[in-house]
């Protein structure tokens, strides 16, 4: 009796998660469309009522202005920050993750102290760092804003990689110190690359975490170095918006995301799990 | 001039002892076997030697240098670790020329080195395989090569075929056993296991507790061990420990049976002590009697074959003593037959000191 | 003893978190100890009194209904989303455990919103939202039938929907993300055993899934609940906190005070308050979700 309908209902089971499964689709990433398909609009177009749903042409005016005003360069800003800053990180943290994994320095308080300065709330500490930092001279600088997302990274960083770095079996560490290695020699040839893919989601993340800051932007800078999102915010108005230029602007500033995730890919998901279950 | 010396060596860890004040020298060419049941320090030992653990007090020599505080790099030493510790991203070729790339060694002295060892160790069509596509034996070869491949005053082994099924573990210890006869240098060997200590051995040294129980050659621990635990730990089967009363001529069993030692020793008539006798030197009775040795009745409890011996269980002096007998002159379990002790090799232990007398 | 002071590996493994520790410090501890002196001062636009003020903020502090709003802004958001985001991205995990043809495409492309930057979320949906030229209003008009013009960003009773809407569409993929990895990795011979045994699914649910995953869900609520107390991009991109102060929430009213009325001191004051409210909670959370032993 229970056999037969199992079988049956299978067929209409799956049809029915694959219904659920492309309206989750349409609703998760209809606003996506949405954003790309209005920078390609004319001014025409945009301003339609009822709404054009797909446009007759594509056409990169919306796109040119940006490159022509210089606006774009913002996400070149975006681009040095998050990438320098990810990279200083990178170093700094993993150095910290390995001392902290395997000489447990400073013993259990000093790792939570370090996971705690994560919980602080940007909002919190931007305003005595823009005192700090126009005494300093720092406001509107590279300098300035990389070490500030350096600093904010690094206990995201150093709490991810000591998860990796303590999953790599001693042996292999001694077996090199043994071998002839110093002990710098044996972090850059031993744990390096056996924490590659790690290293790789971590930095992933670190880049992600940097690229999508606003209020440090928002506050810490004017226009030197102006980061995309907050260029984004220029185009808001009180009455009326520039629809084109928000929607391309987004769109400038989304592709290299999209970009490094899809080449990341592989490492993501195993970052994300692990890092997950490690805390 | 010894290649390993070890003065008062004492490790801590926060309130364990783990090395009691260990004092050990290997002379140049010598295979050293470290021994002892786990928690022995043995390999606490080994890894202070090698300087991957710091020493607490003491001093640590090798090649006449005083090394105690040196990084392991500047000790110059080989080491063979437990699981085998390759780099899984390099293929065995690199594995194995790691430790002489991280010296800076030339390019074409590298290659020449790799083969040679490659050869020695016979995986040299296996040298552009990456770890995970080797057997069990065939990465415990990668691992002995990467340490034979430099040239070391000292080479340490952490129990090294301890990951190792049966079969292979023989074949490796004849292998292991070839290459210190072809390379003559000075080996230092970490085991729980006793036969790979008896059959690697120059000498043994036994541990118990962070201490030095004894030391010597294979042979001079089984036939004279200087303790109840050093004649219990060596030997396979184990020795039979009996306890009897001393007698103005040799030794009486709680059951009345008189055996006679035929060697004085100093012992005084009813003193209390534990007759050891080993289970390869007690044989079924023969046509004659040989000079030293005692017969015997008993009856056959249980057998166990293992080929050419059988192991035989048997009552006497009210405890339960295993005998290992030729297999053709077994009996049946239930026969009542006579055995012949040899009692030149018995050990008398005081059971208070656990000292043998 | 100089021997060993020696070794020449003795202080390496200071030297390898001293940079991190020093970046720390200068970002992390220097503004709470700056914001700490500051707050007991009377610093503001007109007034540069650096003398001792006591609890003068402090006091202040109590009858500012503004912040207490704010704070229950924050609240508001933080209950009825994050509630969402956990069961929404629940049930996508169990769509999504079994496999079925093109599972990976549909996966990646709903991750999509998750890896957009908040502050494009808030002004992807500001543009969806547009009473006049938004695809939301229009679709509406459709299921009822007559022209609809809500105004989603203005209208004070729709700005917290239209908030919420927009976070959770960009944060319910996180959820579902690491509740898949989560729940791939519960033993499948015990939820096996347990459909032998003849349980029903939210038995099953209940007493063998949920205890497998909680060490994960605990952490992603974590992680949200953090965001979505310091919820700034997202607002700021869709309302700027208005109508008025309706959608002010704790991060907006401090950036506020100390950007917009250059209130340094009062600022100081509010920051440490959230620092003080943000530890308790934490702590609160951690202790309760059983994440330290």
């Amino acid at each position: 009796m229970s056999a037969l309908p199992f079988h049956r209902r299978h067929g209409t089971r799956l049809a029915l998660r694959y219904l659920i499964a492309l309206v989750l689709v349409v609703i998760f990433v209809f606003p996506v469309y949405w954003l790309f398909i209005i920078s390609f609009k004319t001014p025409d177009e945009i301003f339609a009522s009822p709404p054009v749903w797909y446009p007759q042409s594509i056409q990169f005016a919306n796109y040119r202005v940006l490159f022509k005003d210089g606006d774009a360069a913002t996400v070149g800003n975006s681009l040095i920050l998050a990438s320098v800053s990810t990279f200083f990180a990178m170093i700094l943290g993993t150095m910290a993750a390995y001392s902290l994994a395997r000489f447990k320095t400073g013993g259990e308080n000093l790792a939570v102290w370090i996971i705690s300065q994560r919980m602080m709330p940007p909002v919190a500490i931007v305003f005595p760092l823009f005192l700090l930092y126009v005494w300093l001279g720092w406001v509107d600088t590279y300098f300035g804003l990389i070490l500030l997302y350096t600093a904010f990274s690094l206990p995201y960083v150093i709490w991810m990689m000591r998860g990796y770095i303590e999953d790599i079996p001693l042996e292999l560490e001694e077996s090199a110190l043994v071998d002839g290695c110093t002990r710098w020699e044996v972090l850059w040839k031993v744990v390096l690359p056996m924490a590659r893919s790690g290293l790789f989601a971590t930095a992933v993340f670190t880049f992600i975490f940097a690229w999508n800051d606003f209020l440090f932007a928002l506050v810490l800078t004017r226009t030197e170095v102006t980061t995309y999102t907050v260029q984004v915010t220029h185009y808001f108005g009180g009455q009326s918006n520039f629809w084109a230029k928000i929607a391309a602007m987004s769109v400038l500033g989304t592709i290299p995301v999209f970009f490094t995730v899809a080449v990341m890919q592989r490492y993501l998901v195993r970052g994300i799990s692990m890092g997950a279950v490690k805390g | 001039m010894s290649d390993l010396k070890i003065t008062k060596l004492h490790k801590h860890y926060g309130a364990f002892h783990a090395v009691k004040g260990i004092d050990l020298d290997v002379p140049e060419g010598e295979f050293t076997v470290l021994v002892g049941p786990s928690g022995c320090g043995k390999s606490t030992l080994l890894r202070t030697i090698a300087g991957l653990e710091e020493a607490s007090s003491g001093k640590v020599e090798i090649g006449g240098r005083d090394v105690t505080w040196a990084r392991p790099r500047d000790r110059d030493i080989a080491m063979v670790f437990q699981n085998y510790a390759l780099y899984p991203y390099l293929n065995v070729k690199d594995n194995i020329a790691f430790g002489l790339r991280a010296r800076k060694f030339a390019e074409p002295e590298v290659e020449r080195r790799v083969t040679r060892a490659a050869e020695m160790l016979g995986i040299a069509h296996l040298l552009a395989r990456f770890p995970r596509e080797l057997s069990g034996g065939q990465r415990q070869r990668v691992a002995i090569g990467r340490a034979i491949v430099r040239d070391a005053i000292l080479y340490l082994f952490d129990e090294p075929l301890s990951n190792l099924d049966a079969q292979l573990r023989d074949d490796m210890r004849v292998e292991i056993k070839r290459l210190h006869q072809e390379m003559g240098r000075t080996m230092i060997y970490v085991t729980h296991d006793q036969i790979e200590a008896m059959t690697l051995a120059d000498r043994i040294v036994l541990l118990r507790d962070g201490m030095i129980e004894q030391q010597g050659s294979p042979l001079d621990l089984f036939e004279r061990p200087a303790t109840r635990f050093v004649a219990g730990f060596l030997g396979s089967p184990k020795m039979n420990f009996i306890p009897a009363t001393a007698t103005a001529s040799g030794v009486k069993l709680t059951d009345g049976t008189e055996l006679a030692l035929p060697a004085a020793r100093p012992l005084k008539p009813g003193q209390a002590v534990v007759l050891g006798l080993r289970p390869q030197y007690i044989a079924m009775a023969g046509p004659t009697l040989a000079p030293g040795h005692a017969r015997v009745p008993v009856t056959i409890e249980l057998v166990q074959p293992t080929g050419s011996r059988v192991q035989a269980t048997m009552p006497l002096g009210g405890t339960s003593i295993v005998a290992e007998l030729a297999a053709h002159d077994v009996s049946r379990p239930g026969e009542k037959t006579e055995i012949d002790i040899d009692m030149t090799r018995a050990v008398i232990i005081d059971p208070e000191t656990e000292k043998v007398l | 003893m100089t021997a060993k002071a020696l070794h020449p590996d003795r202080n390496f493994k200071y030297w390898l978190i001293a940079p991190a520790i020093f970046l720390l410090l200068l970002i992390g501890l220097f503004p709470l100890f700056y914001s700490l002196v500051v707050s007991f001062m009377r610093i503001d636009m007109m007034d540069t009194d650096t003398s001792f003020a006591g609890l003068y903020n402090y006091k202040n502090l109590f009858t500012d209904d503004r912040l207490w709003w704010s704070l229950a802004h924050t609240l508001l958001i933080t209950v009825i989303a994050l509630p969402i985001e956990l069961v929404l991205g629940l049930a996508m995990a169990y769509l999504f455990l079994e496999r079925m043809p093109g599972r990976q495409v549909f996966i990646a492309l709903l991750v999509l919103p998750t890896i957009i930057s908040p502050i494009v979320a808030g002004a992807t949906w500001r543009l969806m939202f547009d009473n006049k030229y938004g695809p939301i209003n229009q679709i509406i008009s459709w299921v009822w039938g007559e022209r609809v013009n809500a105004l989603w960003t203005i209208n004070p009773s729709l700005v917290y929907p239209a908030i919420i809407f927009c976070e959770v569409w960009q944060w319910t993929p996180f959820m579902f993300l690491i509740l898949l990895a989560a729940l791939s990795n519960v033993d499948k011979s015990q939820t096996e055993a347990a459909e032998i045994d003849g349980a029903s699914f939210f038995r099953t649910f209940r007493y063998i899934v949920l205890p497998a995953i909680w060490p994960v869900m605990a952490i992603a609520i974590l992680i949200r609940g953090l965001d979505l107390f310091r919820i700034f991009d997202i607002i700021w991109a869709l309302t700027q906190g208005g109508p008025g102060t309706r959608t002010e929430t704790i991060s907006i009213y401090t950036y506020v005070q100390g950007f917009k009325q250059f209130e340094t001191s009062y600022t100081a004051a509010i920051a440490f308050l959230v620092i003080l409210l943000l530890t308790v909670i934490c702590t609160w959370a951690i202790r309760r979700m059983g994440l330290v032993k």
